[in-house]
């Protein structure tokens, strides 16, 4: 019951603050106007299509990043059976970076047959390095979660300090306000066409773990135990290696590298759902989504028009009440 | 000396120094003290005889001005004009100390945000004074060329340059002056995100003597603030600048199709300024209002 309570509440701010978000922004718009531009839309009424084609897409991009993050987050803690992982670890933000700053920097096309490179290279580098890490956590035909972590924080900090040096030897202030920009993240470049690709994998995803929940939680007991209870260790790890490199891949390539998200979400539903609730899942990528649209809300309203960098917003609010909920007496990372 | 003699000449020397107009400069001795564009104490040995600029634009604004032997060195940036190249590059971001002591200079000239001043510190504790200019407007920058002149012993070819860029502005201006539709401009300095020219450039002044105005009229803290696709949507602006159709078709209106709704887009009135013209409040500014000119009145 309390749970359905929780998820009302969720699902009822997540309404309240796509509505807020609507409102704010250059255009001075009220409530009959975002009604007017859905039900009565006029093509030539630049108002309409600002709240359409600009607000809309980008509040929804927040969400499904958001959402996206805060799953992978869970997913990661889950599977290292460790509070500190985040969907960062398998050196996905980084190979990102790389990707995105690659194309910054002029060694690739900015555009190619009128696709906008950036997020594409993006794409690519976290996948590449996700695929680098893994191969050297995989020892004896098994993903040993010790090994990962390791070489995540090895390979990341290499290809970090590889985009380090590119930002070093950048020859442009232009291109380096494109790397810091990119570095702390930013809906501005949602849009319509972009929403579909980190929006399906979110949901294929969802759709995925609705049926893996359960060996998720007893994936918590350790994995000797899990495996005595009968849950196949090594395909739940894969199935949750997969798709947190897919699921983070898009969210990163789409709005760059958000931090704490997918750190400080899943100690949240863990602290107000349990620590092994059936529904941790869905509800972890609601709170994530609604923390994030929260925040770009925030991030809208402090520093108009351009809106300070979403990573900031994230860790000035997220960390805080992080630590709040650390401190609290009752709080578990496992059953 | 006689003790005559040596009152007559400090009273010539003041009158010389008063006669550089708004220069706060006085002659204590042999040393000079100098007051930069950012209010800074500039302390010189006497009159500076190597001199070198760590901004492409003041690089400029010396070539025009000095003997050119008196440059004993250049930024990587610096491309105009040609005579630059025959002399040593020195890093000026971050600053190459070493080059600079090696070149001995007698005074580096700057322009405010291109030099940290926790730089300029630096290179004074190694006994090298940095002088700052600061611009708002074109007048900002004849006057910083008069600056230069009075500080490096050539008055007379200074002000006589100033004086006639003056007389051209002056000119362009009355040509435009009483516009009874100013065309609001939009330049961008980079896409992603999008930076563009705000109020506080030398731009919006340029705009001006052109009888048109900065689509940006809201004052930013940043000199070049970064927009959001709504407010330049809003903005709506008749001309943009920063890139020739092609270039910005693929590179801008790509990433930002929605952007194709401004007026600009859709009567095809977007050009490609010349980068180092538009950028740099140098000697050459009246060129850039000239070609400003050309792409708002075709």
């Amino acid at each position: 019951m309390r749970g359905a309570l929780y998820f009302a509440g969720a699902i009822l701010l997540i309404l309240i603050t796509l509505v807020l978000g609507l409102q704010v922004g250059t255009f001075e718009v009220d409530l009959p106007t975002i009604w007017d531009a859905f039900f009565h839309y006029d093509p030539d009424n630049t108002t309409h299509f600002a709240i359409t084609h600009l607000r809309l897409p980008r509040l929804l991009l927040a969400l499904v990043v958001g959402a996206s993050l805060a799953f992978c987050g869970y997913l990661m803690q889950a599977m290292v059976n460790n509070g500190l992982a985040d969907p960062y670890l398998l050196g996905t933000a980084s190979g990102a970076s790389l990707g995105a700053v690659v194309v910054f920097f002029g060694f690739v096309e900015v555009s190619i047959g009128g696709f906008y490179m950036p997020p594409v290279f993006a794409l690519l580098g976290a996948f590449i390095v996700t695929l680098f890490v893994v191969a050297l956590g995989y020892r004896k035909r098994q993903l040993i979660p010790a090994q990962l972590l390791l070489a995540g924080i090895a390979i990341s900090s290499l290809v970090t300090a590889m985009v380090g040096l590119l930002t070093f030897l950048s020859d442009s202030e232009g291109k380096l306000k494109s790397v810091i920009f990119w570095s702390m993240g930013s809906f501005e470049r949602a849009s319509w066409s972009l929403l579909p690709y980190p929006a399906t994998a979110l949901l294929l995803a969802l759709l995925l773990f609705a049926f893996l929940q359960k060996q998720l939680n007893i994936l918590l007991l350790g994995a000797d135990r899990a495996q005595a209870l009968g849950v196949n260790v090594a395909q739940t790890r894969w199935a949750i290696l997969g798709t947190v490199s897919i699921v983070t891949g898009f969210a990163v390539a789409t709005s760059g590298p958000i931090g704490f998200v997918g750190l400080i979400i899943p100690h949240v539903t863990r602290g107000l759902m349990g620590a092994t609730g059936r529904s941790n899942l869905l509800f972890c990528a609601f709170v994530g989504g609604l923390f994030m649209l929260l925040c770009d809300l925030l991030s809208r309203i402090l520093y108009p028009p351009a809106g300070l960098p979403i990573g900031i917003i994230t860790s000035f609010f997220g960390v805080p009440f992080f630590v709040y909920l650390l401190s609290r007496k009752n709080y578990k990372f496992s059953s | 000396m006689h003790p005559y003699l040596k009152k007559f000449l400090a009273i010539c020397l003041l009158i010389v120094c008063w006669s550089c107009g708004s220069e706060k400069e006085k002659q204590v001795g042999q040393a000079l003290v100098l007051q930069d564009g950012l209010g800074r104490t500039v302390k010189l040995e006497g009159q500076p005889k190597r001199v070198m600029a760590f901004a492409s634009s003041m690089t400029e604004m010396l070539f025009a001005v000095c003997d050119t032997a008196t440059i004993v060195g250049r930024t990587p940036q610096c491309d105009y004009p040609a005579g630059v190249y025959s002399k040593p590059v020195v890093n000026n971001y971050p600053v190459d100390f070493e080059q600079v002591l090696a070149l001995k200079p007698d005074l580096v000239f700057t322009v405010e945000g291109i030099t940290p001043l926790d730089m300029a510190a630096r290179l004074e504790e190694l006994g090298i004074p940095v002088y700052y200019q600061k611009y708002r407007s074109v007048e900002d920058i004849l006057q910083g060329i008069e600056d230069i002149g009075c500080i490096m012993d050539r008055e007379q070819q200074a002000n006589y340059l100033a004086d006639s860029l003056r007389q051209e502005v002056q000119e362009i201006e009355r040509r435009y002056s009483g516009q009874a539709k100013q065309q609001r401009v939009l330049t961008i300095t980079w896409s992603d995100p999008i930076y563009v020219y705000g109020q506080n450039t030398i731009l919006t002044d340029q705009l001006r003597i052109l009888g048109a105005q900065n689509a940006v009229q809201e004052v930013f803290d940043q000199p070049y603030p970064a927009l959001t696709r709504e407010y330049i949507l809003k903005l709506n602006p008749d001309i943009l600048l920063g890139g020739s159709i092609e270039r910005l078709e693929r590179e801008f209106f790509s990433l930002y199709p929605e952007l194709r709704k401004i007026a600009a887009y859709q009567n095809k009135r977007i050009y490609q300024p010349t980068g180092n013209l538009i950028e740099r409040p140098s000697p050459r500014v009246v060129e850039s209002i000239r070609e400003l000119e050309s792409f708002l009145y075709p």
